[in-house]
């Protein structure tokens, strides 16, 4: 838990034409911890990431990964840094199954045609580490499956890959409570494993349930970042909601440049 | 009299039952990797393993391809299949029973739903033993029963494994060891031990706490119970009955509990607290209920946030004052406080921030347990095989006759 920050980024702005999205903004995340990325809407959440994930160029900051600086120009970049991205919508094709969307675009090849066996073992072998047990075949077509087995599919598929950063964007948005509760303990578990994992959430009984660290975002500025051990709810609800809370959060609460 | 150490026969015993152990909760292990577990050198290992084998307790393979060079270590393998244990659970909602193989796997189960109603020793151990029967003839002629253990939701004493007390279930000095010993007729004593403290040994020991060596396991059932692990022990108290976390009174003028207290941990997180405050008490009953709460919750309804926020801040109470007073590396909540502490984590972590001395949260981790409703089973099933992994061979001479 001592160890240093697995990603770190110092002083990051993006502008979107005219509007500033990201204001000098610091993040880090750590090997084996859950850090929970919040704030209200438009507080900057999703760009921040595409940020991370190579998506949007940043104008102006620094990116290190492993204490050293690197310039991540496209998600490529990131993926070969092992940084993975699950988004909301899952991106999964209903009409492939489980082991060929786990390795889509990045198919095992055996000679001239597709190594299915060595495929399926992998993604096998993912999803036991993981502790998935709710998945019957690994043939199924993805659109078989319920909301919290895709969930688990689209993290198993980013994990397959050796990563060392995983950002989960709303995991549990569209989940009944049963399936919340398992997607949780994975994200869990994964962090559990030496993993750093980045959770987006606005339901504050699944930042507090499984994060180490809270980051709180306000209108694009890093208002604190915290250890969960260490707040209350009323806390960062207060940081979420005005930027400030106590001794923590903006200097100047209104957002504006200081 | 004065002994200079250990005999011979002491310290053969005390090995066979070490590398049992070491096989029985890591799984298939290779002869090199025993001696450097154990730290005793190669012949002794081997001696000790061909002891074991003779036995029938473990089995030697060649291990599948290692992918290096030389000759391979042979792995040293549980006799999952033949070496078993009879576990049993008696809890308010249901009553349980597996056959579980040394290496701790589940080799059949049964389960029944209890009505809830006046506790009747002769019907609980009549199903029990029904149980075991039906699963005892479904075995090959070549297995061996080496022990059996019963959780029960109550306390329960060490020393012979009476019941005590039981208030959710209506149990009240039962001898529920000697009867089930009488009516399985093994030929082995049963053990009984406390289902939370199970709960905590088998977390402990195969689950989210295993490599924790302190530990605090929570485990809600219609009441609260709790186990405590420190320094790899489960801190038993003198009669065997520490650990009872669900009768520390949190808030002295609360709710009336079953045990005739007031304000019991138990009286205002259990079940009982959290569908009245929902305003559906009556209307459904334990895990169902409770996750019926959770859900409509989830869904928006501001009764059941409400209640499940009121049984939150308590639950955070009882759990602060557990992190001052042992310091544990990790809580771990079972039972139906998975559901719980997931939907109102919030209000847990907030009470613990606030209620806890910085030292002592510093690196405290709070988890759901991975055994979920095997826990207390999977505990009752170490409790079982704790003879055999004393002293292996004596054990099953005995079973032999």
């Amino acid at each position: 838990m001592s160890q240093g920050p697995i990603l770190e980024l110092r002083g990051i702005n993006k502008s979107f034409g005219p509007v500033q999205v990201l204001h000098d903004v610091a993040f880090s995340v750590y090997p084996g911890e859950v850090t929970a990325l919040v704030g209200d809407n438009g507080a900057g959440k999703s760009t921040l990431v595409k940020c991370i994930g190579g998506i949007h160029p940043i104008d102006s900051g620094e990116y290190l990964f492993e204490g050293e600086r690197v310039h991540v120009s496209g998600p490529r970049d990131a993926a070969v840094l092992g940084v993975e991205i699950v988004y909301q919508d899952l991106a999964l094709c209903d009409n492939l199954d489980i082991v060929q969307n786990m390795f889509l675009g990045r198919e095992r090849k055996s000679g001239l045609v597709l190594d299915e066996d060595t495929m399926e073992e992998m993604a096998a072998k993912t999803l036991a580490g993981l502790s998935v047990r709710t998945v019957k075949s690994l043939r199924q077509h993805v659109s078989s499956l319920s909301g919290g087995q895709r969930q688990t599919v689209a993290i198993a598929k980013a994990v397959l890959w050796n990563s060392k950063v995983v950002i989960l964007d709303e995991p549990t948005a569209a989940l009944g409570v049963a399936q919340t509760a398992q997607v949780l303990e994975l994200v869990r578990r994964l962090a559990d494993r030496g993993l750093a994992v980045v959770l987006i959430s606005h339901n504050m009984n699944d930042v507090f349930a499984v994060s180490d660290r809270i980051a709180a975002l306000y209108l694009g500025r890093m208002a604190a970042e915290v250890k969960t051990s260490e707040v209350t709810h009323a806390q960062i609800v207060e940081l979420i909601t005005s930027g400030r809370s106590g001794e923590l959060g903006l200097k100047n609460g209104n957002g504006a440049a200081s | 009299m004065m002994r200079a150490g250990p005999s011979q026969e002491e310290i053969r015993k005390h090995n066979l039952g070490t590398l049992l152990r070491h096989v029985h909760l890591g799984g298939p292990t290779s002869r090199a990797e025993l001696t450097s577990l154990m730290g005793l050198n190669r012949s002794t290992i081997m001696a000790l393993t061909a002891d074991l084998t003779a036995a029938g307790l473990v089995r030697e393979e060649l291990p599948r391809d290692t992918g290096r060079a030389g000759r391979p270590s042979l792995v040293v393998r549980p006799e999952t299949a033949r070496v078993y244990v009879l576990a049993f659970e008696v809890g308010v909602d249901r009553l349980a029973a597996a056959r579980i193989g040394l290496g701790g796997v589940i080799l059949d189960r049964r389960e029944i739903v209890r009505e809830r109603g006046p506790f009747d020793m002769g019907q609980v151990v009549g199903t029990l033993a029904g149980f075991a029967r039906q699963m005892r003839r479904r075995t090959r002629d070549d297995t061996v029963c080496v022990g059996a253990a019963a959780a029960f939701c109550g306390a329960v004493r060490k020393s012979d494994g009476l019941v005590r007390s039981g208030p959710n279930i209506g149990a009240e000095e039962v001898p529920l060891a000697e009867e089930l010993s009488r009516r399985l007729q093994l030929g082995l004593p049963v053990s009984v031990g406390n289902d939370a403290n199970l709960g905590a040994l088998a977390e402990h020991t195969r689950g989210v706490g295993m490599d924790c060596r302190d530990l605090v396991y929570l485990h809600g059932d219609v009441g609260i119970g709790g186990g405590v692990i420190v320094n790899g022990q489960l801190l038993g108290g003198h009669g065997g009955y520490g650990g009872e976390v669900g009768h520390m009174i949190v808030n002295p003028d609360g709710r009336p509990c079953g045990c005739g207290s007031r304000g019991c941990l138990e009286a205002e997180v259990g079940e009982r607290a959290l569908m009245e405050h929902a305003g559906r008490y009556g209307e459904g009953r334990g895990r169902d209920g409770v996750r019926d709460v959770v859900d409509a919750a989830d869904r928006g309804d501001v009764v059941a946030q409400g209640a499940l926020q009121r049984v939150g801040g308590w639950l955070g109470l009882g759990v602060a004052n557990l992190v001052n007073i042992f310091n544990p590396e990790m809580v771990i909540f079972g039972g139906m406080l998975r559901e719980i502490y997931l939907g109102s984590a919030a209000q847990v972590r907030s009470r613990i921030a606030t209620g806890t001395l910085a030292a002592t949260r510093e690196h405290v981790r709070l988890r759901t347990s991975t055994l979920g409703d095997d826990a207390t089973l999977m505990g009752a099933a170490e409790m079982a095989f704790a003879r055999v992994l004393a002293d292996p061979l004596e054990a099953l001479s005995r079973v032999a006759n």
